[in-house]
């Protein structure tokens, strides 16, 4: 055994000494937060961080003693050095792992908190943006001596983009400007100025010290002027995107449960909005329609479900919708869209290529691509946009995409859970780019010379022969359809799957 | 308007949701199944996940002939009794060149029993997504593990190959010889699993409640002497001992801990007050700096 092992000397340790402390065993919390952090190493990121662990979590002991037994000390100070309790890889720098976040969790009376750590460095705009598509609430760092600058910009463009709404500024190493106010306040405006230009709905300056723990969880005898909350009370109190998600009913289907012949179960989780039963639902791409009889869960029947609820809803009509539908309200459905226009943060190593075969994920669809332009490139400082028609790694592109057939798509500002994309390589099944769609439009684009249509029947007679007109052989049937799609359009085809006749017809909208 | 939900309500449903994206984008997905409480809180996930249907795919455990007795037991009454289909696989080729827990350095048993044979599994039966409980809380190179966590073919794993996944998007489309891992329970603590556990009242292995049980003390750390296999060396005997288990794997390489909690209240209240975090008490993540880094290029779960 190594030298990393345990305390040898106490053989027989006892598990837990303390077992008188728990007032509620199954102590639920009252929400989870995801927490982003942003700002460079210098600015005092990992202290920050470290900070919050160790006063405000339920860091296990032996965590903690690890801090204090290695007697690493915090640069310029006698106190620990909090910084260690973000350790990462082993080898992180060796390996050049670029796309990175780490997670960590901690509870606090009330609630779950979900650090989203991410490098902080400007060419890892990718890293960040990623990061930042799940956070609730984001903090970006600055150190007082330089206040806010251009990488503060770019940061707060990049959570706006992928539509974080909660941004505090923490204005850290108030120690090393003499706690003064003054310097405090004309970071403030700065930061206030900069974020009027986007869709935050709060945007808090906090004055803090992560290495002495002023305004951390504790308030600050140094900073008798702030009156404001400190970083924890600020946290707590901060709503999770879930509980923000809008009044919007959308229902993505991920699949279709059966169980013998009276059940078939639309599963999906809710994104938006809420369902009842009785309510009357629909699906924008086909039209069809159905009211809601049932809501299933293991624990028992729901009488309704909202955002963020895993269920599956049983119709009083069997209609033929399946994996890839977004389910709403009849009267506030999404766009059945054939074109997007979107922006793009480009994730992936190799850069754009207008020939690649590219599909577009949605929450629970993939859709090939017919063509994809890019438009312009987004200058994260200044958010002017400038013509371009190529994009490589952490660009942030503006692009318009004719979709291979339609998809339900919202605009993610409006209702952002159904705006999410993904570009996806075809081939590779890499994931090229994450975006949010800008605009879209049910009005195919006029097609290219060349288009071709791939008809139904001709797939019906040949490739797809073997396959009956159940619904899981449905699935098959557009499965196939999409990849010769992609086969087609990896040749240099510009390509468009014929949809689907409309249900209301009469005719089986199979096939 | 109902109450909002709690932070395990949020957490079961996410799972619930992954589950379901990677059973309708994979083609052959399997559980791995490894009968601790991780994997009974998995499973029942999967239920959740599926009902009213049965769960869609089957489950793989990948017996290295060394769990703890209790274990099969109970393995092979929660697939009876939930009417499961599970896949119970060996290296037969490793136990025939003798390797085990207590010769062999446990990287090496590791390596042929479980890497090794968890490689057999899955490419004797086509498996092209596994399912597994680990979570992102246990060590810190699974903190930035991903959800969707692809192998290249021979199952390895390159950091530089990993997608990024953004808002609750999940894409699943393999390359060429790609497989994938699959963690439903990435963002669960170990705390969550215990309490999630009590709450739903699910029943796990005797071994992680008290009770009086043969053991023996070597380098440090108490293990049971399940069967005739682990016997004392010079200056170790066999003494009766109150103990119970954090974490189960093999038993040579698991080690106890003194406890009197006998009940499932009681062993959430220790882990809840808990001095240490799990891992401590898995000998084969100690065996090398950067241990589990290292075990997952090589196809480790």
């Amino acid at each position: 055994m190594s030298v990393h092992a345990l305390h040898k000397t106490e053989a027989t340790q006892k598990a837990a000494p303390h077992l008188e402390v728990v007032p509620n065993l199954v102590r639920e919390l009252g929400g989870i937060t995801h927490l982003l952090t942003c700002g460079s190493v210098d600015d005092g990121k990992s202290t920050l961080i470290g900070r919050l662990l160790w006063d405000a979590s339920d860091l296990y002991e032996d965590q903690r003693e690890n801090v204090r037994r290695s007697g690493r000390k915090a640069a310029g100070t006698d106190l620990p050095d909090f910084s260690m309790l973000l350790d990462g890889l082993v080898a992180e720098r060796e390996q050049g792992i670029t796309i990175d976040i780490a997670w960590k969790y901690f509870d606090t009376d009330t609630r779950r908190f979900v650090i989203i750590d991410s490098p902080g460095h400007e060419q890892y705009t990718r890293n960040m943006a990623s990061g930042a598509s799940h956070a609730d609430v984001a903090i970006v760092l600055v150190d007082a001596r330089s206040g806010v600058k251009k990488q503060t910009k770019r940061h707060t463009a990049i959570l706006d983009l992928v539509g974080v709404k909660h941004v505090v500024l923490a204005v850290n190493k108030m120690d090393l400007v003499g706690w003064s106010e003054d310097v405090f306040r004309k970071i403030e405006a700065d930061f206030r100025t900069q974020c009027w230009k986007f869709n935050f709905w709060d945007a808090t300056a906090i004055p803090l010290s992560a290495v002495f723990g002023d305004n951390v969880s504790g308030g600050s005898a140094n900073m008798p002027w702030y009156t404001g909350p400190t970083l924890i009370q600020h946290l707590e109190k901060a709503p999770s995107r879930a509980s923000e998600a809008g009044s919007v009913f959308r229902f993505p289907v991920q699949t279709v449960l059966r169980d013998g012949q009276d059940f078939r179960g639309l599963a999906g989780t809710v994104t938006s909005g809420s369902v009842k039963v009785g309510d009357i639902v629909v699906d924008a791409l086909s039209n069809a329609s159905g009211k809601v009889i049932r809501i299933a869960t293991m624990d028992g029947d729901l009488p309704s479900a909202s955002a963020g609820q895993a269920i599956a809803l049983q119709l009083d009509v069997d209609i033929d919708v399946s994996r890839g539908a977004v389910l709403s309200a009849p009267e506030m459905r999404p766009v059945p869209a054939q074109t997007v226009e979107a922006r793009f943060v480009w994730l992936s190593e190799d850069a754009f290529s207008p020939t690649a075969g590219y599909l577009l994920r949605t929450s629970t669809d993939l859709i090939p691509i017919s063509n994809i332009e890019i438009k312009a490139l987004l200058d994260l400082e200044t958010m002017a946009s400038r013509p371009a028609r190529s994009c490589s790694a952490n660009d942030i592109a503006i692009a318009k995409i004719s979709l291979g057939r339609a998809a339900s798509i919202d605009v993610f500002t409006e209702t952002p859970e159904t705006g999410t994309l993904l570009l996806v390589d075809s081939v590779t099944g890499a994931t090229m780019a994450g975006g949010i769609a800008t605009s879209v439009n049910a009005k195919a684009e006029q097609p290219a010379e060349g288009h071709f249509v791939l008809k139904r029947d001709m797939l019906a007679n040949g490739l797809n022969r073997d396959l009956s007109m159940s619904s899981s052989d449905r699935e098959e049937f557009m499965r196939r359809a999409n990849e010769v799609a992609i086969i087609l359009r990896s040749a240099g085809v510009s390509v468009a799957i014929e949809p689907p006749p409309p249900v209301d017809d009469g005719m089986d909208p199979g096939l | 308007m109902t109450a909002s939900p709690s932070h395990l309500d949020l957490l079961e449903s996410e799972s619930i949701h992954i589950f379901r994206e990677a059973a309708a984008q994979f083609r052959k997905p399997v559980l791995m199944y490894s009968i601790g409480k991780d994997s009974t809180v998995l499973l029942h996930l999967a239920r959740k996940a599926f009902f009213p249907q049965a769960v869609p795919f089957p489950l793989l455990h990948v017996d290295t002939t060394w769990k703890f007795r209790d274990m099969i037991t109970f393995r092979d009454r929660t697939a009876r009794e939930l009417g499961l289909n599970l896949i119970v696989h060996t290296n037969e080729e490793g136990i025939k060149r003798g390797i085990n827990p207590i010769d062999h350095a446990p990287s090496i048993h590791t390596d042929v029993l479980k890497t090794q044979a968890l490689k057999q599994a899955l490419d004797k039966y086509g498996f092209d997504a596994a399912f597994g409980g680990a979570r992102r809380d246990e060590e810190a190179s699974r903190a930035k593990e991903r959800v969707f966590s692809f192998r290249a073919s021979g199952h390895r794993w390159d950091p530089r190959k990993q997608r990024p996944e953004m808002w609750h998007l999940l894409n699943g489309r393999l390359g060429t010889g790609e497989t994938v891992r699959v963690f439903p329970m990435s963002n669960w603590t170990e705390k969550d699993v215990w309490r999630y556990i009590l709450r739903e009242k699910l029943e796990v292995v005797p071994l992680y409640f008290a009770a009086e049980r043969p053991t023996i003390v070597r380098n440090g750390q108490i293990l049971m002497q399940d069967d005739q296999r682990l016997q004392p060396r010079d200056g170790e005997k066999v003494e009766m001992r109150k103990i119970r288990f954090r974490t189960l794997g093999d038993y040579p390489l698991t080690a106890a801990v003194e406890s009197d909690a006998d009940t499932i209240e009681s062993v959430v209240a220790e882990t809840i007050n808990a001095q240490t975090s799990e891992r401590q008490g898995r000998l084969i993540d100690h065996d090398q700096a950067g241990a589990m880094e290292k075990k997952k290029q090589e196809g480790y779960f």
